[in-house]
């Protein structure tokens, strides 16, 4: 009891600090509580009773709002949260199937997500956006990416050893610099940092301060070649840079020793670059040795980014993220300066509606009328809001753009403003960005110290305050409506428009909510004039568009295309082809209020209207690659699966419907669907599409609609009994063929014990043992499992 | 602003809804979660209206009307969308409207209001309310082979209820008719003629008698009774007990013609000339008699229409055993009944009325622990045999606590719910969109005026609205996301404290079964609103 009481006012004392910093205001509760989870890692009821006695939050709110977003939790948690990745890239990938093996290997039973000690608990996550790696799981902020079912014990294991070795000190940069002999660039985006790269980065300025190099090591943002990350550029005056992909610490003295030595032992491994360049690119599959590429003219890197435009990621792989300098010396703030001294308002709004800009968020709505409407507002206050709550599952656009370029979009931020009159701009991030999050606090601390940001900027009469906004975990919150209701400290439900934000919106103030792609392009428009930008494009589509490429393609990453660019270019130029010697079956386009279009549409052109009318959506920009092993059915199931998750469960249609759309997906895709069940799906979705009250129910149905327009006949495969790609577990049974060599691997790694052990001699799965986990197929040396 | 609403031009302010828009013009659009005075989401999506213009369907309770709209409010696309919104709804509520026993009598008896009686010791009430639809509750206390019983959802996990001899002791009373007066209304002037004294025709004269029609009753053997005197058993069915029951219809006035055999001419020549009115109820008779009587007939016996036991004569019925051989007797008594009703609605109207079925939301078996759930404040004792025997029955202190029994199964709102009513209006089928594995029931009973049931709510949160506008400190408050959205406390608070101020304003604003008063019709009404 005496304990209890101690434990309260512990409670109550640490909730008090927190009310203290984050204010008292009903709006206040998501940061609030998200500084509850960060102490407690869950949310403790005391503290949520604390919360409303002290401050304006009602019980029935918070427990609302707590309850809603899908990053709060309600139970202690174990010491290190594993979070596996559930997005489309990894879904593909095999996802499911490793979040299955880490349960098996934790020893979880039920809903149990918690190992029996405490160590560990495992939670699904929606996407991470590091879709090149999939699959993909991150433990507290280590990212393990490629994760295989069999490896999962291994990544426990190195993950405890990491915690053990994190007292260590990394070595710190020293010494004279003396005369920079070069320059060697490193990227530090989320897909580089997880593979690795800031473990390269200390290698290198450990390397540099033993051996007194005087070579400038300059972070850089998102290099875009995500596959080969991460990335060493090695930049030399006179010479071409040296590219280094794949690169792992202990490499890193090696490379450096030989760019900056005697020039020998450079042409020598010049030499041998040349020689394995191609072997390298050729092959998608992750390296097993070390791999090294230059800058040559018609390679694979060539092809990589020839078709692409860089705008909205202009100077990618050259700009350290919050460097301000760089930056500014790559025509940075020059719009802002442009705008403020030598365009009013209307000129700016008439050069971005002259630009044919559209929202990159989706809908493709005009920016520059949108920008107008807020303008001719009366009102004295005004916000603009960032819309960085990227939620497609197979999208990180947003993400790199926000980690990699955080002034450009800041810069695009303040333009907005100026143009709107309006004074307030809010950033608003995922929570699963944690790194985009940081880099924008760090460049907005940079730019109220510059005086880009606040009062008077650049001595201007203009003043404009940012702040951030992280989410909590509500796909939905990327709606307009339901993204101010979140910031407001309430569940993100979608509102009724009329009255639109841009009339109505944050705390009833006009508001004008941007996507972040939209908000990246703002620079380079004002900066070289509209015409810059709608002489790239279509008719209807102009400018650019920054896709997420993932899936079976070999060269995944970030990639930035001129609209009119045609799907095969992307997939075959860019993303080289399908990997692994598998055909092209489809693509993805506009994530879970996407479609799926078949390989025979690939001369469509990116264009708003051109991915509508064929049934997909421009979407947000998640665009996976599909080869002939991915099962239709199952990708519309994985889809509506995401969607039916993240309704957000006030209309009727979107909650019951989507649920009652999925019911019938699952029994179809257990092999026990009716046509009487396809006949209702189809209707269902039709009804689901009209009679839902926001954007998300709407769509949701797409994956499902474009699927049985392209590929009804996967799903009447399924009526009768077969899944043709093999992907739909409850359907396929796993077998050894004669080619067994009796190595008894798979009887080794088998968890369910559905391989009896019998060295020599061929192996045999029982089926009803069997959890299709996918193991004995992966470990076979002679690919003698097969699939039936 | 104007704009047409059916075609109708009205002109409104701004910031009118089109629901109120439609209104102004007379008309009136179904919304399950719209309140009027509460400004909240849209979402049950029953009140959808066609903007035509845009084609586009739009949530009318709150939807601003615009300048030159044209909107549609009734079409056979928006019956169809609300009957889906309806099914997708009825989908995921998991509840019976009536209870099973109830759904299984083919009178269709209120048990549990009998049943809820009966537990406070009211045994006249509980008999008035018996007689709302059995007109021979102690004959059929004797003979029925109880269908209700069998579909007692305390069945399915202890033992049913003993509904059947609960229905002897509210006629009997030691063994002695309970003096019960039954309520007649005055005299209409209008005389039937009723022919057959047994289960169906009894029936018909004791609903015709009390709604003031004068009955004339035919039948061609010395005594009244029909198959209840001659195919019966005696030791079943005493003959006492036969002679009391036909006793009360002849003390309502009854005019008896026994011995008379209605032939063709007499048919035809007194009963169709001299009466207002005909009911059939004279058993399974020969073909040709039915075709000298100029009906029609098929392979069952006369034939009627389901709906209303209207023969193909205007103004002549048929029920029991004349349209279907070898019924349950209380099936007789409900079509006698039932043609009485509609012999009534013919005499008044001169038209043959048509049938309304209630819409009945079910669930299927109760499972064990959704049993421990229902039994809330019912008795946990074992079904109880009469200490005196079964032809005995029950001494009203054994009626009492097997009544007490009685889980009240069915919903607390069976008329004001919403949900059932517009289900039964557009025709909805609950097992359209089923659920691979429904939800399992919950009913919290912790509140002193308040029954709770989670699974019965649509989560259009006008209780959560109505609770925070009341002040009450916690309040109801949405618990979770999408599809496993819940209504709940905060803070795990019991119900009583979360409901302090709110409770009535919220039951009353609930739009299904979910928030109910736990007074139910038949206890003492005084918290009632």
């Amino acid at each position: 009891m005496k304990q209890d009481s101690a434990n309260r006012s512990a409670i109550a004392h640490k909730v008090g600090a927190i009310v203290a910093s984050r204010g008292t205001g009903r709006d206040a509760v998501i940061p609030i509580l998200q500084d509850i989870q960060q102490h407690y890692h869950y949310l403790p009821e005391e503290a949520l009773e604390e919360v409303c006695r002290i401050t304006a939050i009602t019980p029935a709110q918070i427990t609302g709002v707590a309850t809603y977003y899908s990053s709060f939790r309600h139970e202690p948690a174990g010491k290190h949260t594993i979070r596996v990745c559930t997005g489309t890239a990894c879904h593909v990938k095999g996802s499911g199937q490793v979040y299955e093996a880490f349960r098996r290997e934790m020893k979880l039973e039920g809903t149990d997500n918690t190992d029996a000690v405490g160590i560990f608990t495992l939670e699904e996550v929606a996407c991470l956006g590091c879709c090149t790696l999939a699959p993909v799981v991150k433990i507290d902020e280590v990212t393990y990416g490629h994760v295989k079912p069999e490896n999962v014990g291994d990544i426990l294991r190195d993950f405890l050893s990491r915690v053990k070795r994190s007292s260590d000190q990394p070595a710190k940069t020293g010494g004279n610099r003396g005369i920079i002999q070069g320059e060697i660039r490193i990227g530090l985006g989320s897909c580089c940092m997880a593979s690795g790269s800031s473990e390269v980065k200390e290698e290198l300025e450990r390397t540099l301060a033993e051996t007194s190099i005087h070579a400038e090591v300059r972070q850089v943002g998102c290099v875009g070649i995500c596959n080969q990350v991460p990335i060493l550029e090695i930049v030399k005056p006179g010479e071409p840079s040296a590219f280094y992909a794949h690169i792992r610490p202990e490499e890193v003295r090696q490379v450096v020793l030989n760019h900056f030595r005697p020039t020998t032992f450079h042409h020598r491994l010049k030499n041998r670059i040349d020689g394995i360049l191609d072997e390298m690119l050729g092959n998608g599959a992750p390296p097993s040795f070390r791999r090294y590429l230059t800058e040559q003219r018609d390679t694979p890197l060539t092809r990589f980014l020839g078709p692409q435009l860089s705008i909205a990621t202009e100077c990618r792989g050259e700009l350290k993220p919050c460097d301000i300098e760089a930056y500014r010396q790559s025509g940075g703030f020059e719009a802002l300066e442009k705008a403020l001294f030598h365009m009013t308002s209307y000129e700016v709004i008439n050069e971005i509606r002259n630009s044919g800009l559209r929202g990159r968020g989706g809908a493709g709505f005009p920016t520059g009328i949108k920008w107008q409407l807020v303008k001719e507002q009366p009102s004295p206050l005004k916000y603009v809001i960032c819309n960085g709550d990227e939620g497609d599952p197979g999208a990180f656009m947003d993400r790199m753009l926000l980690e990699s370029y955080p002034f450009r979009i800041i810069e695009g931020m303040l333009i907005a403003g100026y143009a709107t009159g309006a004074s307030q701009g809010i950033f608003y991030i995922r929570a699963e960005y944690p790194l985009a999050v940081t880099r924008i606090r760090e460049a907005l601390q940079i730019c109220e110290r510059e005086g880009i940001t606040g009062h008077n900027i650049l001595s201007s009469s203009f003043s404009f305050n940012i702040r951030i906004f992280e989410g909590a975990g509500a796909f939905v919150c990327g709606e307009e409506t339901a993204l101010i209701s979140s910031i407001e400290g309430r569940r993100g439900i979608p509102a009724l428009r009329p009255p639109y934000p841009a009339v109505e919106g944050l705390y009833h103030k006009p508001t004008l909510i941007n996507n972040t792609e939209t908000l990246a392009v703002i620079s380079r428009i004002i900066r070289y004039g509209a015409d810059s930008f709608s002489s790239i494009g279509t008719t209807g589509s102009k400018g650019t568009k920054v896709f997420a490429l993932a899936g079976k393609v070999k060269h995944g990453g970030l990639i930035e295309v001129p609209m009119g660019t045609t799907i095969h270019q992307i997939v075959m130029e860019i993303g080289g082809g399908i990997a692994g010697n598998r055909s092209f079956k489809a693509v993805q386009i506009g994530g879970p209020s996407g479609g799926c279009l078949p390989a025979v549409l690939s001369h469509l052109p990116i264009d708003y209207e051109a991915l509508s009318e064929a049934g997909a959506m421009m979407g947000s920009g998640g665009m996976v690659v599909l080869d002939d092993t991915d099962c239709m059915v199952d990708l519309a199931w994985y889809f509506l699966s995401f969607t039916q998750d993240q309704s957000c469960g006030q209309c009727t249609f979107c909650r019951v419907g989507t649920r009652r759309m999925l019911d019938l997906l699952e029994k179809i895709r257990g092999g026990q669907g009716t046509n009487d069940d396809l006949v209702n799906l189809e209707n269902l979705a039709l009804a689901v599409r009209k009679g839902s009250f926001c954007g998300l129910g709407k769509t949701a149905p797409n994956p499902v609609l474009t699927t049985l327009r392209y590929f009804r006949h996967e799903y009447e495969a399924h009526l009768r009994g077969e899944c043709p790609a093999g992907k739909c577990s409850l359907m396929i049974t796993y077998a050894v063929t004669e080619n067994c060599i009796g190595c008894t691997k798979c009887a080794q790694r088998c968890p369910s014990g559905a391989i009896a052990f019998k060295p020599y001699e061929i192996h045999h799965i029982d089926t009803e043992k069997c959890t299709r986990c996918d193991i004995c197929r992966q470990v076979c040396p002679v690919q003698a499992v097969i699939l039936k | 602003m104007k704009l047409t609403i059916d075609h109708i031009t009205v002109t409104v302010s701004e910031g009118t809804t089109l629901m109120e828009a439609a209104s102004l013009a007379g008309i009136a659009i179904p919304a399950l979660c719209h309140l009027e005075g509460l400004k909240h989401h849209p979402s049950c999506m029953v009140c959808a209206v066609k903007d035509t213009g845009r084609d586009r369907i739009l949530p009318s309770c709150s939807y601003p009307a615009e300048e030159g709209m044209q909107i549609l409010t009734h079409s056979p696309e928006l019956r169809e969308f609300r009957r889906e919104a309806l099914e997708l709804l009825l989908s995921d509520h998991v509840g019976d409207c009536d209870a099973p026993c109830q759904r299984a009598c083919p009178a269709h008896m209120d048990i549990p209001a009998m049943n809820r009686f009966i537990a406070e010791g009211r045994f006249d009430e509980a008999l008035q309310k018996v007689r709302e639809t059995i007109a021979l509750p102690l004959i059929l206390s004797y003979i029925c082979p109880a269908p209700c019983e069998k579909a007692c959802h305390r069945g399915t996990i202890d033992q049913a209820v003993s509904i059947c001899l609960l229905k002897r002791s509210t006629a009997h009373k030691e063994g002695q008719l309970r003096p019960v007066a039954i309520p007649v209304d005055p005299p209409s002037g209008k005389k039937v003629a009723v022919v057959g004294s047994g289960p169906a025709g009894l029936s018909a004269a004791f609903y015709l008698l009390k709604a003031g029609y004068q009955c004339h009753l035919f039948d061609q053997h010395s005594l009244a009774g029909g198959m209840l005197r001659h195919h019966v058993l005696r030791e079943k069915l005493p003959v006492k007990v036969l002679d009391e029951e036909i006793g009360v219809i002849r003390e309502m006035g009854a005019v008896f013609h026994l011995g008379e055999m209605v032939d063709k001419t007499a048919f035809h020549e007194r009963l169709c000339r001299d009466f207002d009115a005909v009911i059939l109820a004279t058993g399974a008779v020969e073909e040709q008699i039915l075709r000298d009587f100029g009906l029609e007939t098929d392979e069952h016996g006369i034939k009627v229409s389901l709906a209303n036991f209207g023969t193909k004569t205007p103004g002549v019925f048929a029920c029991g055993n004349m349209i279907r051989k070898r019924q349950m007797a209380v099936r007789s008594v409900a079509q006698g009944k039932a043609a009485a009703i509609s012999a009534i609605h013919f005499m008044r109207t001169g038209k043959t009325a048509g049938s309304h079925h209630p819409f009945n939301s079910t669930f299927g078996r109760l499972t064990k622990e959704e049993f421990y759930e229902y039994l809330g404040e019912s008795s946990e004792i074992l079904r109880i045999e009469p200490s005196r025997g079964v032809l005995t029955g029950f001494s009203e202190a054994e009626a009492i606590r097997e009544a007490a029994r009685c889980m009240d199964c069915n919903c607390r709102k069976p008329l004001s719910c919403k949900l059932r009513r517009y289900a039964g209006e557009y025709g909805a089928h609950q097992k359209h969109y089923s659920a691979p594995v429904r939800n399992q029931i919950k009913r919290i009973v912790q509140h002193e005026l308040v029954v709770y049931e989670p699974e019965k709510c649509i989560r259009c949160g006008i209780c959560v609205e109505i609770s925070a506008r009341e002040g009450e400190p916690f309040g109801l408050a949405y618990s979770g996301r999408g599809f496993s959205v819940r209504i709940t406390t905060p803070f795990h608070q019991p119900l009583s404290q979360s409901l302090q101020k709110a409770a009535l304003a919220c039951v009353d604003a609930c739009p299904t079964g979910a928030l109910a008063l736990k007074t139910l019709p038949g206890k003492n009404d005084k918290n009632a609103l």
